[in-house]
């Protein structure tokens, strides 16, 4: 159980370290990439809290979701057009309904072990 | 095994996580304070540009502060011409008018007085021995001719237009009687007019000659009044 945490410690410690600059430029797809990572991440939880999680799915989502988004900027900023924003726009709302049926599930599960409880 | 091989794969794609957002927050956080280096930077490029603008202004103000003084100099120059120019007309008109005897004036002079004979032989004609208005036109002639400025005659002036005529025992000088003795007073250099008077063979022999008394004095000051406008 411990191992995921141990590999995100130890990411955020290679990131910290990292002294290697890129562009400016190249920022923003970056943190399309951050926000991609972030979706399927959440997407994966809750996955595995309705049970239905795979994962050949998450982890080739992970990746292609990443790697879409930020060809999608790059298309983006090389044809004028602020395609960025629609990558922003489908991961943060997919990102805020995931968020909500994780709480929902979590909140069925924690009210059913008060009624047992209680019985 | 199966459960540990799917804790690996969760565990690489949570070290691609983890880097991925410790990368963007380095980032993230070395730009802002570029871009305040920057803003810092373009703030300082913007005051600099402002004094420069404002320096150029000043030197162009400058430059009109010059101009102006300078025409103001010029003008101070060109007043101070043009009063030069009135002050030497006013010394013109001043001494024209001393000419013209409208003034009062005081220097030094001479002072000539000829007098009828005071012996008359009995059987001579008295007429020879007496003073005559071509005496007076002599020694009057004399004076202007060395330089006298102003000339009275028993005190009255005389003026470019003024006539001397023989009226019996008197002369009549601008319409007014003078009898004898006649004080003629000239202002001008004492030394010059006595030397011209008394020259040899000048005009003080000749009056000499015609029985008449001369007397020359030089004085210190003589003071003439206006001439009398008629």
């Amino acid at each position: 159980m411990w191992l995921p945490l141990l590999g995100l410690v130890i990411g955020i410690l290679l990131g910290l370290l990292t002294d290697w600059r890129i562009p400016s430029e190249y920022a923003n797809y970056l943190s399309i990439a951050v926000l991609a990572a972030f979706d399927t991440l959440i997407g994966g939880i809750r996955a595995h809290l309705q049970n239905i999680y795979d994962e050949h799915v998450f982890v080739s989502g992970f990746f292609f979701n990443i790697i879409l988004a930020t060809s999608l900027a790059f298309l983006g900023v090389h044809l004028g057009v602020d395609l960025y924003l629609a990558a922003v726009f489908a991961f943060g709302v997919r990102l805020f309904q995931n968020i909500a049926v994780i709480r929902r599930i979590l909140l069925t599960k924690w009210l059913e072990s008060r009624q047992k409880n209680r019985l | 095994m199966k459960m540990n091989g799917s804790h690996v794969i969760l565990s690489f794609v949570c070290l691609v996580l983890g880097f991925m957002l410790a990368f963007s927050y380095q980032i993230t956080k070395k730009e802002t304070t570029n871009r305040q280096l920057e803003r810092q930077w373009n703030k300082e490029y913007e005051y600099r540009q402002q004094l420069i603008e404002q320096q150029e202004q000043n030197k162009k103000l400058q430059a009109e502060l010059f101009k102006k003084q300078q025409r103001v100099r010029e003008m101070e120059k060109e007043l101070a011409s043009e009063e030069q120019i009135y002050f030497n007309l006013v010394e013109d008109a001043e001494r024209l008018r001393m000419y013209l005897g409208k003034v009062k004036v005081k220097g030094k002079g001479v002072e000539v007085t000829l007098s009828d004979a005071s012996y008359i032989p009995s059987e001579a004609n008295a007429t020879n021995y007496i003073v005559h208005e071509q005496h007076v036109f002599q020694v009057v002639n004399e004076l202007l001719i060395a330089g006298a400025s102003a000339i009275s005659i028993n005190g009255q002036r005389l003026s470019h237009r003024s006539y001397i005529v023989c009226n019996g025992p008197v002369i009549e000088i601008d319409g007014t009687q003078h009898p004898a003795p006649f004080v003629i007073q000239a202002i001008g250099d004492p030394n010059v007019l006595i030397a011209a008077l008394t020259i040899a063979g000048g005009v003080k022999d000749q009056l000499t000659s015609d029985h008449i008394v001369v007397d020359i004095t030089e004085k210190s000051e003589i003071t003439m009044e206006p001439l009398m406008q008629k």
